[in-house]
């Protein structure tokens, strides 16, 4: 036992900040195992040295020739030679199918993962994207140039927004009134109300041109030709002024003149105003009767070009814009759709020629002459001014129809598709646009500063959790299918726990596993349980009653406030079950909940309940520590040790160390070395101990806060008042085991069976809890069946309390009323004990 | 995910007919009764074989671990719990998210057969099974036109010279303008084809009758002698001649040739009065419409029409079915216009036959108005007809045009995947030529 620790030690968790291991270690750890085990964000995966050895330039390979502490640093995130395991804080999901790319040579994608996020994955294992195999590579490519098509249009559209930056010249606070006044209807009503005038303008003036061609509208000129109505000159002459004043005011106000000049949308403007323009230059500079007739031709075709001033409206209508750049993006399926229609005309249009010609009196004279009929047939217009006379050229009419419908049919789906991915995305960059000015606003009134802090905290209790939870996840089906119903998650933390696990075994198999001496009675195990009974039954049932687990968890709090009065150990037992309640309803709730509990720790009876808590712990760790999810585990069997060990310790601990450790332990619940560190911490003195207490109440914390937000709300107050803090930790604890318990208890028996074939450990484990104390946990959780041997130990154990409870589980299964949390509360109480 | 208590989890050594496996890191204990419902299967034969014999063993799998009796696998522990469903379920259901192709590499691993996945699986598999041959063989092509000139003789290396610069307008920048060339020789031909039919453009013979203009008669020469010699390059280029010929490509580009020297033969014939001359003039008129066919060779330069013809050819089932629809519809309506029409005095509709043209144009929504009902029953029975036959239209096209979306999309997809299945070729290529060149010195 004591080499195996001092092994740990050096090679352990650096989070206690040993000296790193020597090469030697680290070499021969190498040489003694074939297989390594790397830990991917929780996952566990084992594989052949020699299958890494296949790519040695890539992060794997590389895992295989770093014989140094710092190279290997540089490689993996953290590591454990003890148990040949290596740890990647890394996205599990992706590594399964890299891993695969050792073992067969092929790269594949999973079906779901996100192509950006998978590159990313490559880039970090330092494999090239290109291996992917050709199956999986179209839509990798496909996603990923989406993506990027994307991110560059939301990138350009930044800059848009930040491009308008008006510091280089004079008056530039006007001219950007000016310009949001112009450009953005969004930005204020004078805006909007400009814009809706501008609208107004536009379609006053389009009717005014087309109100112009009407004959009885027209006036004649001296040459007796129509000429304008003058009432409709003077409108379309307001409305040309107020065109231009609002180009002019545009082309003034706009930051980069050369741009505005060049937008589209601008080019349409001008092109609007022109036309009016040159005709009154022309019209006046050549009154001479000689040019008038050029000069009206001239005129003519300008005027066709007001037209374009409808093409103003586009500014006023994303729908519009999106028709322009769809039709600009899929200028390749127009250009088929052309080709198709004019193959078919020209093929149409030259069979019903040959069918028709000798016909006499036929319209169709030539084969351009037909070309007018096979338009209007395959476009299915059908004007009647021209059709087939012949049997021949109505059959072939009748095929130009069919074709005429098909052919046209078939490109438009594919515009019609670019252009609804397009609206779609129009759609969203504006809600996103609004989105983010929201957010400016609300940094500028300083109502989000506040809240980063607590995000950042947050964020990093999340970042804990979910790789717990997703380790934890594909364990479960080995370890106990039926549990699925009701608790999955628990099993699952359980299971990934026991893995983590396994790979400490090998390091340490022998040490002392049993608990702790037992100075509980049999009368207040009995009462505790039946506490915990009534307190737990509830809220596990209606896990998703926030409103009633809320009452509740008051409920259990004051009756462990009550209790602290009576015996110590009574006491810290009933506030145990309650937390446990408590801290399950909390996993599953959101932060709100855990908010109020918060406060509520440090106030009430926190100090109260962490000592007794602490005894309680000290009573029964290693039960504790068998049933917890990875995290919980190993911050649990800390958490319990410390109160036995060094209650004044616990005050130690500054915040920032809290947070570090916490996080650490985080990351080893998965990679096993945190647990050694925390056995050094055993060994080596009181004060570390508590440190590693503390990380554990975090830890415990974190299941209840959850994946969600809060726990920067709770680590404030935990640093001043850390035996509190670790009260509530430990509650949790206690609640979390109880659930994977009642999980494990079909497994009890081989438990037992495992407990009783080593009965030495047991008495190690008397001799030093602490330590013992973990390595029951490692061991367990190496045999999968962590849960199981606890029970089972706590069956042999010598307090009568604990061998009624552990009996009771092993009958009780089928009892209606207990299973889950009758069991769960026993296993805690074995462990208590 | 397992809902049968089927592998067992856990520590202790395994009982007799058991047998532990860890396939990369996930430890299942499996009964050997059940292993043995495939005794093909790897993990049988590990069974059967006995512990002592480790060649055997080590040849089944990566690592053995005596005290314990575990077998290691150096496998996908995710693929593996599907695969271990069929000792279970006696089928195998692929997880979602994980490749079909992958997937099968892992079932080929543990000696289990294709059949037992499920169908619904299958299907998966197929499609992109079919997906990859596709890109092998878009692969192959573009393989053979990078490959080195390997031929020994000269005109081998002449006649792939050639090929590559008739077929391949991506090649060479020669190639490029030979293929516009060819391009635009098609859209002149088709355009003087049409222009000379226009009356005004057309001279009197000596005979009095019309005939194309001189020039235009030039051009189209022109344009046929460069069909010609581009098509008879092509021939002599081609590797395989007989494929060459049947290819649909080329019979269309024959086809655009052959009525330009059928005529000229023709009309020699005529003149020199070996043949009647009016059978001679209807020869050469019904040969004129094959000039259609150049038209068609368009699509030698456009993926689109290439698309469009798949598309076609993959969904004539539905296209059957469009005209089938017509049809019906086309008989019914004509026959009920018909005789509710028969009332009126004045009626435009003749016969049956004459009111299918009738039918035929109402149902398309084209809609001449040279014939129409004139009696109400008639008009109603033409609304319907009109209703039934955008309905008609509407259904059967819609997988035509699924089909042609899917084949377009898909078409865009293979060139980049064959694009990138190349690279990755060559990639592998130089690794394995450095890897020998390594190994050579290391030597």
């Amino acid at each position: 036992m004591e080499k195996s620790l001092a092994e740990l030690n050096k090679a352990g968790s650096r989070s206690t900040s040993l000296l790193p291991p020597e090469p030697v270690d680290i070499i021969r750890s190498k040489s003694c195992f074939r297989r390594v085990r790397l830990n991917v964000g929780g996952l566990p995966h084992e594989v052949l040295w020699r299958t890494l050895d296949r790519l040695p330039r890539t992060r794997l390979g590389k895992l295989r020739d770093c014989n140094a502490h710092e190279s290997l640093m540089e490689v993996c995130d953290d590591y454990n030679l003890e148990e040949n395991e290596y740890f990647f804080d890394r996205h599990p999901g992706a590594f399964t199918s890299i891993l695969n790319f050792y073992r067969t040579g092929k790269l594949h994608m999973m079906e779901e993962m996100c192509a950006l996020s998978f590159s990313q994955e490559l880039d970090y294992w330092g494999i090239d994207e290109i291996y992917l195999e050709s199956c999986c590579q179209a839509r990798y490519h496909q996603k990923k140039e989406q993506m990027n098509e994307e991110l560059k249009r939301e990138a350009d559209n930044m800059k848009d927004i930040e491009g308008e930056e008006f510091d280089n010249t004079c008056c530039a606070e006007k001219r950007k009134k000016l310009w949001d006044l112009l450009e953005k209807p969004g930005s204020s009503i004078a805006a909007k109300i400009l814009a809706i005038i501008s609208i107004l303008f536009i379609v006053l003036s389009t009717i005014a041109l087309s109100l112009n061609t009407l004959p009885e509208l027209q006036d004649t000129d001296e040459f007796g030709q129509s000429s304008d109505n003058p009432q409709l000159a003077h409108v379309e002459a307001v409305c040309i002024a107020w065109f231009t004043m609002e180009y002019l005011l545009r082309f003034l106000s706009s930051p980069n003149k050369w741009k505005f000049f060049k937008g589209p949308l601008n080019v349409i403007d001008l092109l609007a105003i022109l036309p009016y323009y040159v005709t009154i230059f022309l019209t006046e500079s050549n009154k001479s009767v000689l040019q008038f007739q050029n000069v009206r031709r001239v005129v003519q075709i300008f005027r066709i070009m007001r037209i374009l001033r409808i093409l103003k409206l586009a500014r006023h209508s994303t729908g519009l814009q999106s028709l322009g750049f769809t039709l600009r993006r899929s200028y390749n399926e127009l250009g088929l759709l052309i080709l198709f229609l004019a193959m078919g005309i020209m093929i149409f249009s030259s069979l019903v020629f040959f069918a028709e010609k000798d016909e006499e009196d036929t319209k169709f004279k030539s084969i351009p002459a037909s070309f007018w009929w096979a338009t209007i047939t395959m476009t299915t217009v059908g004007y009647g001014d021209i059709y087939p006379k012949t049997l021949l050229g109505k059959i072939v009419g009748g095929l130009c129809c069919i074709a005429g419908v098909l052919v046209i049919a078939l490109p438009i789906p594919i515009i019609v598709n670019n252009f609804s991915e397009f609206y779609k995305e129009q759609k969203r960059q504006e809600k996103a646009l609004k989105r983010r000015e929201a957010l400016d606003r609300a940094k500028r009134n300083g109502s989000i500063v506040s809240m980063n802090l607590k995000e950042a905290f947050a964020r990093s209790a999340e970042l804990m959790d979910v790789v717990i939870e997703k380790s934890e996840r594909p364990h479960d089906n080995h370890f106990s299918p039926s549990r699925w119903k009701w608790t999955p998650k628990r099993a699952a933390s359980e299971t990934s726990s026991n893995r983590s696990f396994n790979a400490q075994e090998l390091g340490s198999p022998n040490k002392a596993r049993d608990t702790s001496p037992q100075r509980l009675n049999v009368q207040k195990l009995e009462e505790m349980y039946n506490h915990m009974a009534k307190t737990q039954s509830q809220p596990n049932l209606n896990a998703k009653d926030r409103g009633s687990r809320v009452g509740k968890q008051r409920d259990e709090i004051e009756l462990g406030a009550i209790q602290d009065h009576g015996p110590p150990v009574l006491g810290t037992r009933e506030g145990v079950g309650d937390m446990k309640s408590l801290s399950s309803i909390d996993s599953y709730i959101s932060c709100a909940t855990d908010f109020q509990e918060n406060p509520r720790f440090p106030h009430g009876p926190a100090m109260d309940l962490g000592l007794q808590e602490s005894n309680r712990f000290s009573h029964s760790p290693a039960t504790a520590l068998s049933q917890h999810g990875t995290a919980k585990t190993g911050q649990q069997t800390p958490g319990e040790r410390e109160p036995m060990l060094t209650p004044v310790s616990i005050t130690k601990p500054s915040c920032s160390e809290n947070a570090r450790r916490f996080f650490f332990s985080g990351n080893s619940s998965k990679t096993l070395i945190p647990k050694g560190g925390w056995r050094n911490d055993g060994g080596s003195g009181p004060p570390t101990l508590s440190d590693s207490s503390v990380i554990s109440d975090h830890s415990l914390l974190s299941p209840e806060v959850s994946v969600y937000t809060t726990a920067s709300s709770r680590t404030p107050p935990k640093s001043p008042e850390s035996t509190t803090l670790a009260a509530t930790v430990f509650t949790f604890h206690d609640s979390s085991i109880s659930k994977y318990i009642d999980a494990d208890t079909d497994d009890d028996e081989h438990n037992r069976d495992i407990s009783d074939a080593s009965p030495t450990e047991r008495l190690l484990a008397g001799s030093s809890p602490k330590r013992n104390i973990n390595i029951n946990y490692q061991k367990g959780v190496n045999h999968f069946e962590t849960a199981q041997k606890m029970l089972g130990q706590n069956c042999l154990f010598p307090i009568e309390g604990i061998c009624g409870v552990a009996h009771e589980n092993h009958v009780g299964p089928e009892m209606a009323r207990r299973p889950k949390l009758e069991r769960g509360r026993q296993n805690t109480l074995d462990k208590s004990l | 995910m397992w809902t049968v208590p089927k592998p067992k989890y856990r520590t202790g050594l395994c009982a007799e007919g058991e047998i532990a496996v860890n396939i990369g890191g996930v430890r299942v204990v499996l009964f050997g009764e059940v292993l043995n419902r495939y005794p093909e299967s790897r993990l049988a034969e590990l069974l059967n074989c006995s512990t002592q014999n480790h060649e055997v063993i080590s040849s089944l799998c990566d690592d053995f671990d005596p005290c314990r009796k575990e077998f290691y696998f150096d496998r996908d522990p995710e693929a593996f719990k599907c695969i271990i469903d069929v000792y279970y379920f006696g089928e195998i259901h692929i997880k979602p998210g994980i490749c079909p192709i992958c997937f099968i590499k892992e079932m080929e691993f543990w000696k289990i057969d294709q059949n037992v996945l499920d169908e619904c699986c299958k299907s998966c598999l197929s499609e992109k099974e079919e997906e990859l041959t596709e890109i092998a063989n878009k692969v192959k092509v573009i393989l053979e036109d990078l490959e080195v000139d390997e031929c020994i003789t000269r005109t081998q290396r002449c006649q792939r010279f050639l090929w590559r610069l008739m077929e391949k307008p991506g090649s060479s920048l020669p190639a490029r303008i030979i293929a516009i060339a060819s391009f635009l020789s098609v859209l002149v031909s088709a355009v003087v084809m049409c222009v000379g039919t226009i009356p005004e453009l057309q001279v009197t013979d000596a005979e009095g009758k019309l005939v194309e203009h001189p020039v235009l008669e030039g051009i189209e020469t022109a344009c046929m002698l460069w069909f010609t010699a581009e098509y008879f390059l092509r021939l002599a280029s081609s590797p395989n001649k007989l494929h060459f010929a049947l290819s649909f490509m080329n019979v269309i580009d024959f086809m655009a040739i052959m009525p330009f020297y059928v005529v000229l033969s023709l009309t020699y014939l005529g003149t020199t009065s070996m043949m009647e001359l009016t059978n001679v003039q209807q020869a050469v008129q019904a040969l004129r419409i094959m000039r259609i066919a150049r038209v068609f060779k368009l699509a030698r330069h456009s993926s689109g029409l290439q698309t469009l013809t798949y598309a076609l050819k993959k969904s004539l089932k539905e296209l059957g079915l469009l005209l089938m629809y017509m049809g019906v519809g086309i008989f019914v309506f004509s026959a009920l216009a018909y005789t509710m029409e028969q009332s009126h005095p004045e009626t435009l509709f003749r016969s049956i036959p004459h009111s299918f043209w009738w039918a035929i144009i109402t149902m398309t929504t084209v809609g001449y108005g040279d014939i129409y009902p004139k009696t109400t029953l008639g008009k109603c029975n033409a609304a319907v007809s009109f209703l039934c036959g955008v309905i008609a239209i509407a259904l059967p096209i819609h997988p035509i045009i699924n089909n042609f979306v899917v084949f377009y999309n898909k078409q865009k997809v293979l060139e980049t995947a064959a694009k990138h299945e190349v690279e990755l070729m060559e990639l592998k290529s130089g690794k394995d030529a450095r890897r020998e060149s390594t190994s050579s010195l290391s030597k």
